[in-house]
């Protein structure tokens, strides 16, 4: 039995195959990400050699930028659908966070005779894909008259179950019941308790479901499209980019002939990297947290 | 059911013994605090869940008002008649059904595969890979979709060559060649989902403990072994748990179909999934009945399985009592 020989050829295979699908993985990022940097010419041209590498330039940025931007009756279009997204989406995941912690809180701490049925409706729901609601939401928002309006859909961003089972885990595993106890005896209130104590140690988990909240407002396609495409002003990136796809001449030469602005393979990977930027600063932010809290985070949202 | 890893991880849990006989009656204050820390969530559970559906559950029992009878009113079960005798309902099922039959093995296989490969690399080199393939998962949504038409597109595409290959000159053909669309599905999201899923099924390699794997080593187990005997058995709730929210996602695609037909010049079918019958109900015939019938079918569907993964992943254990 060659033990060793054996064992580092299992070895090299494993770092083999690993290091194969990393560079199946990066390799068409990086293309698109140096598409974002090329020139429609010298894309169509076939220039740059491996990967268009070579024909990236920061003049092809300012241009394609100029067009992405004046997409638009007035111009500006793409800018203003951005800030819409922030809107939304940071305003879901504050929204978020705000119900999510006592919420994980009360049902990790606190006994009442509903708790396992709120904690079965959330388990259910955080596993069900948000989708699935969009009609119904749809004529919610539309009975009230509110369809095309942003409150409302960063309201409904608001109701993320998956950050009521990150809290209600984090004070499960993080605040002793004796601590609860011994606030009770100092003669706080439970809502006391929760404010002064239990909000005290949630740093790690305000962090969680706040970036998990963001990332999944920003990237949500489905119930932006159904609530706001009635109103080209207040759409989200995410609506906005299927926008400019239609309005590429790549796709849509009809429609794009009419346009002043021309939007071919590197203005779209161009609007699409800069709708990604959002998700990469708050990714940074919250890495550190990401990091620690993996155990806890186990369980996908 | 509670598994060995869902007993390893509540026992960091405090699950005071003595104090059990006092959460059976819970007192009048503690209940009234629950439900005021509790009221933001409720509503919002409101709002974003149980008032929309029972508001489908009345839409869909509603008539379609129509240019002779714009009132609508009271139609029964009609609504549901229409979606279920429409000619693509059926074909809406089949497609995602047939999207899965491809998807799913190989999203398992993938997962388990990388999975099982990064833990049997410690150190910096299996977490610099996690992060690699985690990388994809942040082009999530349209920027993955965009991201995939560079690919798709032999024009400009980085595997044009391979495109010029199986011959398919344009990314109308390379979408809408017959049988194509669940293959160009299943690397479009097995490219976005399968690093996150390694994350997770990670964490869950990540609570075996040394002990296990050192007694293992000890008996002789070689690395495939090791995998195969210990690590597998190990983390099957997890796998569960994958396998059946990726069936639920399957259910609801939308996104992908919808901007590929988009980008293919509208050579594929506009209704190809049962999410984008529903939207066309709504959106293209204004058929809020039916589009409400349509949302309540999916939901009974992701329902039954979200119910599915909670009693029976082994994921969900009750923490005490």
């Amino acid at each position: 039995m060659t033990g060793i020989e054996t064992w580092s050829a299992g070895r090299l295979a494993r770092v083999v195959s690993m290091l194969f699908v990393a560079v199946l993985f990066l390799l068409p990022i990086a293309g698109f990400v140096a598409m974002a940097f090329r020139s429609n010419d010298g894309v169509e041209a076939g220039e740059g050699g491996f990967l268009g590498l070579g024909d990236i330039a920061w003049s092809n940025v300012q241009y394609s930028w100029s067009q992405v931007n004046g997409f638009g009756p007035e111009g500006g279009l793409f800018s203003r659908w951005l800030m819409n997204s922030l809107v939304v989406a940071g305003g879901g995941a504050i929204l978020a966070v705000v119900a999510a912690l006592p919420a994980g809180y009360a049902m990790a701490r606190l006994r009442f005779r509903a708790r396992r049925a709120v904690l079965l409706i959330t388990l259910v729901t955080m596993v069900m894909p948000n989708t699935v609601l969009v009609i119904p939401l749809f004529l919610e928002v539309n009975a009230v008259g509110a369809v095309g309006q942003l409150w409302p859909v960063a309201l409904i961003m608001g109701f993320f179950p998956f950050g009521v089972y990150l809290s209600y885990i984090h004070y499960l595993t993080t605040m002793p019941r004796e601590l609860v106890e011994a606030a009770r005896l100092d003669g706080l209130g439970e809502v006391l308790v929760f404010w002064w104590i239990g909000l005290r140690i949630s740093k790690q988990v305000v962090v969680l479901v706040a970036f998990f909240a963001f990332v999944a407002n920003w990237t949500n396609f489905f119930l932006p499209l159904a609530l706001l495409s009635s109103n080209q002003n207040n759409q989200t990136v995410s609506i906005g980019l299927q926008q400019l796809i239609g309005a590429s001449p790549l796709f849509n030469p009809t429609v794009a002939a009419g346009l002043d602005v021309k939007l071919y393979m590197p203005q779209l990977a161009l609007a699409t990297f800069i709708s990604m930027l959002p998700l990469l600063v708050v990714f940074l932010g919250a890495q550190r947290f990401l990091i620690r809290g993996e155990t806890v985070g186990a369980v996908k949202g | 059911m509670a598994t060995a890893l869902m007993d390893k991880r509540s026992t960091s849990a405090p699950t005071a013994k003595p104090q059990r006989h006092r959460t059976k009656t819970s007192r009048p204050s503690e209940t009234r605090g629950a439900w005021i820390l509790l009221s933001p969530y409720v509503v919002l559970l409101l709002v974003g869940g149980i008032i929309p559906v029972g508001y489908a559950v009345k839409t869909a029992l509603e008539k379609p008002p129509t240019p002779l009878d714009p009132s609508g009113g009271f139609g029964g079960v009609a609504s549901f008649k229409t979606v279920f005798t429409d000619f693509r309902f059926l074909d809406t099922f089949q497609n995602v059904f047939a999207t899965l039959a491809i998807w799913l093995p190989i999203m398992m296989i993938g997962i388990v595969g990388l999975a099982l490969l990064i833990h049997a690399s410690p150190g910096r080199f299996g977490s610099t890979m996690r992060f690699v393939y985690y990388i994809p998962g942040a082009l999530a949504g349209i920027a993955n979709l965009v991201l995939w038409v560079y690919l798709l597109n032999p024009a400009q595409s980085p595997i044009e060559g391979f495109w010029h290959a199986v011959g398919v000159d344009t990314i109308k053909q390379a979408v809408a060649a017959p049988g194509h669309l669940p293959f160009i599905l299943t690397a479009m999201m097995f490219f976005q989902g399968v690093g996150s899923w390694i994350v997770v099924v990670n964490g869950g390699l990540n609570g075996i403990s040394d002990e296990t794997l050192e007694a293992a080593a000890l008996d002789g187990a070689n690395a495939w072994q090791l995998a195969w005997h210990v690590k597998l058995p190990i983390i099957r709730p997890w796998l569960g748990y994958a396998a059946l929210m990726n069936l639920a996602y399957g259910f609801q695609l939308f996104l992908e179909p919808q901007l590929l037909d988009q980008v293919a010049s509208n050579a594929l079918p506009d209704q190809w999934t049962p999410t984008q019958l529903g939207y066309a109900f709504a959106f293209s015939n204004y058929n809020f009945p039916a589009a409400a019938a349509m949302s309540l079918i999916l939901l009974v569907i992701t329902l039954g399985i979200g119910l599915l993964i909670v009693f029976r992943s082994g994921l969900f254990g009750e923490d005490d009592s």
